[in-house]
């Protein structure tokens, strides 16, 4: 008789639970991780409150809904606010987790020092875009959103003591103290949390998933006027430097291909082939190389190559002398032989920069009629009958090669200071050494 | 605005607002200018008190698609060059802001404010020492000079 009621009254309930439950009506999909890493899938209505959430995935987890902790990018989720207002991406991981009993209230430990940087307004906060340059899948650059983990153990269950206040918090490790959920991780000592973006315009895949934070590039939420076309427009780009100068991105691209065209760009050991500020100021150099993909794609392979030649060059490498070659080669100090492998095979000297020979370089004359088939043909004649020949004769007539780099250099005019269009060395062009007081009062002209 | 490239849109601003405001003794050929954006002509009137007083000079502007972040080519055309320790009997102007000292933030209204203080704060009348030597190997455009600054005291 108690099973017959037994069984009537789990019939009731669950034909009343099917008649009641939620309707999942726009489901989400949702990844719930748990401190031991578990992964649950869970369809979510964005209507839900946090609270629906734990009563929802709590059972799942074999946990009450009490001792659930919901977690996503950085802050712990409260029971009454609606999961619409976070913006949750299909593919989101929210990490839920048993909350520890604390065993101490520590102090937020937010840096106070004053920053130069442009602080977050909260009032904007809507407004607030950041950017960001997504390598895969979307290849371009995008709309992301900031995200936040363990600077330890790189876990996502991880909570802020306090908001980031600028771009420095975001960027430099350890400026915003945390706790991480993760048993193993922080107890006891401080933890550090670590900020990272993600593309918002794919679907997640996954927490590895990470793009390319571009600080300099804002949404213009002062109306500043672009210092180069004078055009208020609404996204800009602001050079790092004190008075935070501002262009357009429009024009970002034209100064970076006009510096480009004319091989002004500055190689700097730790950031790579950049720029300064176009006003000049000091200290100002981009320091996130990737900003130059806002470029188009082909003024970007230009940048690309000739920051690999430049970095060949600084490095002590060679560029194969071949046309349409050009590739960038390290070669070992004590070696002089020189073989193109990853480009057009050509072998050749690194000392004349001419195919490769045994024993000493010839003089700069000789080189062009040399005869590397072996038949024995008049090296005059062979010299006249070279497809190429007017305009090699036109180049070495008309040219001379920078005294460091060896670029082949035309001199249009002016006067006998050369400055290197490629290493930007300074030199004579009649002493074809590096430019001196001594040219200059003997020769400066003439 | 549509269609225009940064440097027009620049361009077209700053003509604008010479036009409206002039720096002083200075008057821009608006006609020439909206026939093309690219090469203005500046009448100038030497400033009272100086020694340029009463004379008239023509300053040419030439922009190139890079501008503002290249500088613009400037030189003194026309008849009548002053006799500026500064200024090459070519036209040329020896004036760092014209050449490594540009800054995109930097305009034609203030070019024009400098070469008026440059010829304002001279002494004595004379050309450049090396005036007749330049000239002869110069290139026409005086960006391609590598210029060693004379003092800046005149």
């Amino acid at each position: 008789m108690m099973y017959m009621l037994d069984c009537l009254l789990n019939f009731i309930r669950r034909v009343l639970d099917t008649i009641f439950s939620r309707r999942i009506t726009n489901s989400l999909l949702i990844f719930v991780k748990t401190n031991t890493g578990t992964v649950v899938p869970v369809g979510l209505d964005p209507k839900w409150e946090v609270r629906d959430v734990k009563e929802f995935v709590a059972p799942k987890l074999g946990m009450t809904p009490e001792e659930l902790m919901i977690i996503f990018a950085g802050k712990e989720l409260q029971d009454s606010e609606l999961l619409e207002e976070y913006n949750l991406a299909e593919q989101t991981v929210l990490h839920a987790v048993k909350s520890r009993r604390r065993s101490f209230k520590r102090k937020p430990r937010v840096s106070t020092c004053i920053e130069e940087d442009e602080e977050f307004d909260d009032t904007k906060r809507a407004a607030v875009n950041f950017y960001v340059y997504c390598t895969s899948p979307c290849a371009n650059t995008t709309v992301g959103k900031i995200r936040v983990r363990c600077f330890k153990c790189k876990s996502g269950a991880f909570t802020v003591d306090g908001d980031p206040k600028n771009w420095n918090d975001v960027l430099k490790p350890k400026r915003i103290t945390g706790h991480c959920e993760i048993s193993q991780c922080t107890d006891g000592e401080v933890g550090w949390s670590e900020f990272y973006f993600k593309c918002s315009e794919h679907v997640t895949k996954g927490e590895n998933d990470e793009a390319v934070a571009l600080h300099l590039i804002r949404n213009n939420l002062h109306d500043i006027q672009c210092l180069a076309c004078t055009d208020v427009r609404s996204k800009v780009f602001v050079y790092p430097c004190d008075d935070g100068h501002v262009t357009c991105l429009e024009c970002f691209c034209e100064y970076a291909v006009s510096r480009l065209r004319e091989r002004r760009f500055v190689f700097d050991n730790n950031i790579g082939y950049t720029l300064p500020c176009p006003v000049g100021c000091p200290n100002s150099l981009i320091n996130q190389p990737y900003h130059f993909k806002v470029l188009s794609k082909d003024h970007f392979e230009m940048y690309e190559r000739f920051a690999t030649e430049e970095y060949v060059l600084k490095n002590g490498g060679v560029l194969c002398p071949q046309p349409n070659c050009g590739a960038g080669i390290l070669v070992d100090d004590d070696c002089d032989k020189v073989s193109c492998i990853n480009g057009c095979g050509y072998v050749f000297c690194k000392k004349c920069l001419q195919g490769y020979h045994i024993g000493e370089c010839l003089p700069k004359e000789e080189q062009l009629i040399i005869d590397i088939t072996g038949y024995s043909v008049d090296p005059k004649l062979v010299s006249q009958s070279k497809w190429d020949d007017a305009s090699k004769v036109k180049i070495k007539v008309s040219t001379k090669p920078c005294p460091k780099c060896r670029t082949a250099t035309e001199r249009d005019g002016g006067c006998m200071h050369m400055v290197c269009t490629r290493c930007s060395f300074p030199w004579c062009w009649l002493c074809q050494t590096e430019w001196t007081r001594e040219c200059m009062g003997s020769h400066w002209f003439s | 605005m549509a269609g225009k490239t940064p440097s027009e849109k620049r361009l077209h601003k700053e003509l604008i607002s010479l036009v409206k405001e002039p720096p002083p003794g200075m008057v821009v050929d608006v006609d020439q200018a909206e026939q093309n954006l690219n090469v203005w002509t500046i009448n100038m009137q030497g400033a009272e008190g100086t020694l340029y007083d009463g004379e008239q000079f023509q300053l040419q502007f030439k922009f190139g698609t890079s501008y503002p972040f290249e500088s613009p080519e400037v030189t003194f055309v026309g008849q009548n060059i002053p006799v500026h320790p500064h200024v090459y009997s070519n036209g040329h102007i020896c004036l760092s802001i014209l050449t490594d000292d540009w800054s995109p933030a930097l305009s034609v209204q203030s070019v024009c404010l400098s070469i008026i203080s440059m010829l304002s704060s001279c002494k004595e009348k004379k050309r450049p020492p090396d005036n007749s030597f330049y000239i002869k190997t110069c290139n026409k455009n005086p960006k391609k000079t590598k210029w060693w600054y004379h003092d800046d005291k005149v």
